[in-house]
C-alpha cells in the first residue's frame, strides 16, 4: 500500500513530497467549545523518529489520534502517505491500517490469547491462513522478546510484557507509520526499559515512529525531532541536542526545568 | 526440617545479606474443621443458636407433612378422584396426574402421530450432541445450523400436511444438513479427518486450491441433497393443527422459538441503541421503551384481540402464531437491555484498538466487543431464558392450551373435580426441574468460558 504515497498531488492542490508521510496542515479541533488542536502543521519524512511531549493537557494525544481516525478534527487537512484523512470519518477505512497504534493501555483482547491477539487482525483484514498469521505473529513476538508467552493469555503477563505484546500485535499488520501514545505512563518503574529498549530497537529498523512520551532519555537518545506542545499548539520542533541544550522558547525551557530537574 | 538451618542470613563475599524468604506455615488447628464451622456458623451465640434449632423444627415438620401426603397415603391408581378419596382422603391423588398424563405432555395432538414430536425431539438433541464433544471442527456451524436450519425440520414433522415449494426445499436442506453433520462428525471420530479431508482425499484433491475444494465439498452436498430429494420428496404425514398442540410440548415449542430468537434480536437491538445513526437509535430506543412498558399479557391480548380488527373481513390469524411473535418482541427487548449493560463494561479501549488494527464495525463488534460483552452477562442472559419459560404460561389466557392450562383443566373434568392441588405442585415440579437445570448450566458455562482467561496451557 505504500505506492499510495505519489497519488494525485494535484487533487491535493499542493505538490506532496513523496519523502513525506504525514502532513498536518492548520488542523483544528474542537470538543463542544473547548479549543483542543490550535492550527497544528506537521510534517512528518518517511523513517523519521517523532517524540512529542508537552504537560498533560496540552492536547498530544489527540494529535496523533487524529492521525489515526479515532478523533475527528473540524478545520484543516491531514493527509498520511498523500491521502486526506477526513476530519469528519465516523467509520474506519481499514485501507488506512498501515498506520499502527500503540496505547498507553495496552488495550489487548483480554479474551485472547498472546498469540490470538497477534493474527486476529491478520486473518480477519488481510485474510492470512492461520498457519501464515502464526508465522508471522512468532516472528515479530521474538522482535519484542517474549515467544514463549505465546499461548498465555494477557492477564497473565507484567505491564512490561503486555505492552510489548501490544507492539508485536501492530506490526503484524506491517505498517510502516506507528504511533505510540504515551506507552509507559501505565507501566511500574522497574518495566518502562524493557518496554522502552524494544521501543529503541524498532527504531533502528528504519519505520516510521511518532511517540508521546515523557521519557525524556528516550528522546534525547532514539528521536529525530522532539516537537514540544502545549495548550494545544507546537511550541518549538527541534532536533533533540538543540531541544535539550538550548530550547529557544520560554515555555520549553519552564517545562524542561520542570521535568528534568528533580 | 534441617532446611530451616538455612533461613539464617548470610553473607555474599562482597559483603552484600542475602534475603531468605520465611517459608509459610499452616494455621492454628483449632480454627479450621467441621465442629469449627459449625461453632462459626451455626451455634456462635444463645441467639444464633435457637435460629438453628428453630430451622431444623420448621425443616422437619414440612418435610414430614409433605412426605405423609405426597408418598407415604399418596394414590397411584384410581378411576376417579372419588375412588382416591375413599382410598385414602388425606393423601395426594398421582392416580389424576397419571390419567392425564399424556395431555399434559402433548395437549390434544392426535395419539397416532405423537412419535412425530418425539422424533423431532430427539433429532434436535442428535443435531446438537456434537457441540459438546471437543475433537469435532467446526461446531460453531453445527449450533448456527441447528438455530437456522433445524426448525423447518422440526416445523414440519410437528405440524405435517402437503409441503410447498419452499417448505419442500427447506426439509430436505434440513435433513441434508443433518446427514452431512454427522457424517463429518463420524469420520471425525473414527479416522481423525473430518468431511472436507474425506472428500479431497477421495477425490485427490490434496494439492488442488481452496477454490477447487470448496467446488468440491458443494458439489459432495448438492449430491447429498439430490439423493433425499429423491427419496423424500413424496414422503409426507398428516397435517395437525396448531390449536390441537399443547402441553409440555407447545410449551417447549414457544420457549425454544423465543429463547433463540430473542437473544440474536437482542443484541441488535442494543446494537442499533448504542449507533451513531439517529434514526436508528431512536427506533430502537422507541421499541425497547415501549414494549418495556407494557405487561406480557396486554400485548398477547391486543395481538388476540386487536389485530383482527384491522385486518380484512376472513382472514384468520394463527393464534400460535401471533402469541409466538408477542413472546419474541418482548423478550427481544428485555435481551437488548441486558445485552446493553454488557456492551458498557466492555471499555472503549478495546474498540479503538480494533479499529486501529483495521478492524471494521461489524468485526470488531463480533470477534471483541461481544465475546467479552456476552461473557460477563451469562447469568443474566439465562434469567431472561427463564422468565420468558416461566412467563410462556401466559399464552394460556388467550386460549392456548399450555402445561398449566392443560393441568387447570383436569380439575374441571368430570370424574377428576376439584383436583386441583395435585396438578399445580406437579406444575411446580416440572417447572423447578427445566428452570434449575437451566441455571446449573448457566453456572457451568461460566465456568468454562471464564477459565480461559484463568487457565495457564
Amino acid at each position: 500500500m505504500t505506492q499510495a504515497t505519489v497519488t494525485q498531488p494535484e487533487s491535493t492542490g499542493q505538490n506532496v513530497s513523496a519523502d513525506i508521510v504525514i502532513e498536518m496542515k492548520g488542523v483544528n479541533k474542537w470538543y463542544d467549545t473547548f479549543h483542543a488542536l490550535k492550527n497544528i502543521d506537521l510534517k512528518v519524512h518517511r523513517g523519521e523518529r517523532i517524540v512529542i511531549c508537552g504537560p498533560s493537557g496540552s492536547a498530544k494525544s489527540t494529535l496523533i489520534r487524529c492521525i489515526n481516525r479515532l478523533e475527528q478534527y473540524q478545520q484543516g487537512e491531514i493527509f498520511v502517505h498523500g491521502e486526506l484523512v477526513e476530519g469528519s470519518a465516523k467509520s474506519v477505512d481499514p485501507s488506512i491500517n498501515n498506520v499502527g497504534m500503540v496505547f498507553q493501555q495496552f488495550n489487548l483482547f483480554p479474551h485472547l490469547t498472546v498469540l490470538e491477539n497477534c493474527i486476529l487482525a491478520p486473518m480477519w483484514v488481510k485474510k492470512l491462513p492461520r498457519h501464515k498469521a502464526e508465522e508471522v505473529a512468532m516472528n515479530f513476538l521474538e522482535r519484542v522478546h517474549i515467544p514463549d508467552q505465546a499461548l498465555k493469555y494477557p492477564k497473565q503477563l507484567s505491564g512490561g510484557q503486555q505492552q510489548r505484546v501490544a507492539i508485536a500485535r501492530s506490526l503484524c499488520m506491517n505498517p510502516d507509520i506507528l504511533l505510540f501514545d504515551e506507552p509507559t505512563s501505565a507501566l511500574d518503574p522497574e518495566m518502562i526499559s524493557e518496554v522502552l529498549d524494544v521501543m529503541t530497537e524498532l527504531a533502528a529498523t528504519g519505520i516510521t515512529m511518532i511517540c508521546v512520551t515523557h521519557e525524556m532519555g528516550f528522546a534525547r537518545q532514539v528521536a529525530d525531532r522532539v516537537v514540544f506542545m502545549d495548550s494545544g499548539e507546537i511550541v518549538e520542533e527541534q532536533p533533540p541536542e538543540t531541544f535539550f541544550d538550548h530550547p529557544r522558547m520560554d515555555r520549553t525551557k519552564l517545562f524542561l526545568s520542570q521535568i528534568l530537574g528533580h | 526440617m534441617s532446611d530451616k538451618e538455612t533461613n539464617a542470613p548470610s553473607t555474599d563475599p562482597d559483603g552484600t545479606m542475602i534475603f531468605v524468604p520465611t517459608p509459610s506455615q499452616a494455621p492454628p488447628s483449632e480454627t479450621v474443621g467441621p465442629i469449627f464451622w459449625l461453632r462459626q456458623n451455626l451455634f456462635y451465640s444463645f441467639f444464633s443458636s435457637a435460629i438453628t434449632l428453630l430451622g431444623i423444627y420448621f425443616l422437619f415438620v414440612t418435610i414430614t407433612g409433605l412426605y405423609t401426603w405426597g408418598v407415604a397415603e399418596a394414590v397411584w391408581t384410581a378411576e376417579s378422584r372419588r375412588d382416591c378419596l375413599d382410598q385414602s382422603p388425606h393423601g395426594a391423588c398421582w392416580a389424576g396426574i397419571r390419567t392425564w398424563f399424556n395431555s399434559i405432555i402433548y395437549g390434544r395432538y392426535p395419539d397416532a402421530e405423537q412419535w412425530r414430536i418425539k422424533l423431532g425431539f430427539g433429532l434436535l438433541v442428535i443435531w446438537l450432541l456434537p457441540i459438546w464433544i471437543e475433537r469435532i471442527k467446526a461446531r460453531a456451524w453445527i449450533g448456527i445450523s441447528a438455530v437456522l436450519i433445524y426448525p423447518y425440520l422440526a416445523g414440519y414433522l410437528f405440524a405435517g400436511g402437503e409441503r410447498g415449494v419452499f417448505m419442500q426445499f427447506a426439509f430436505i436442506a434440513s435433513v441434508t444438513t443433518l446427514v452431512a453433520n454427522w457424517l463429518h462428525v463420524a469420520l471425525t471420530l473414527l479416522t481423525g479427518r473430518g468431511l472436507p479431508d474425506w472428500i479431497n482425499r477421495v477425490c485427490g484433491l490434496g494439492n488442488s486450491t481452496e477454490k477447487t475444494q470448496r467446488i468440491a465439498f458443494f458439489s459432495t452436498l448438492l449430491l447429498l441433497f439430490v439423493a433425499f430429494y429423491a427419496t423424500f420428496a413424496g414422503w409426507e404425514v398428516a397435517q395437525v393443527k396448531t390449536n390441537l398442540w399443547g402441553g409440555l410440548f407447545l410449551t417447549f415449542v414457544i420457549a425454544g422459538i423465543g429463547i433463540t430468537f430473542s437473544l440474536p434480536a437482542g443484541i441488535l437491538l442494543a446494537l442499533a441503541r448504542r449507533s451513531e445513526l439517529p434514526a436508528i437509535r431512536i427506533l430502537a430506543i422507541g421499541f425497547i421503551e415501549l414494549v418495556r412498558s407494557v405487561p406480557l399479557i396486554s400485548v398477547l391480548f391486543m395481538a388476540v384481540t386487536m389485530v383482527p380488527l384491522f385486518l380484512p373481513q376472513g382472514v384468520e390469524l394463527n393464534k400460535l402464531a401471533q402469541a409466538i411473535v408477542g413472546v419474541c418482541l418482548f423478550f427481544a427487548a428485555y435481551m437488548a437491555e441486558t445485552v446493553r449493560g454488557g456492551l458498557q463494561i466492555v471499555p472503549i479501549g478495546q474498540t479503538e484498538a480494533a479499529k486501529s488494527l483495521g478492524l471494521n464495525y461489524w468485526k470488531s463488534m463480533y470477534l471483541i466487543v461481544l465475546p467479552q460483552a456476552l461473557k460477563v452477562m451469562i447469568p443474566n442472559i439465562v434469567s431472561n431464558f427463564i422468565a420468558l419459560f416461566k412467563d410462556t404460561t401466559l399464552v394460556s389466557i388467550i386460549g392456548l392450551y399450555d402445561m398449566l392450562l392443560m393441568l387447570k383443566a383436569i380439575g374441571r373434568n368430570s370424574s377428576w373435580i376439584g383436583l386441583h392441588h395435585e396438578p399445580l405442585v406437579f406444575a411446580a415440579a416440572i417447572y423447578f426441574v427445566i428452570c434449575f437445570a437451566m441455571s446449573k448450566y448457566s453456572q457451568y458455562l461460566e465456568t468454562v468460558v471464564g477459565e480461559g482467561a484463568n487457565q495457564s496451557r
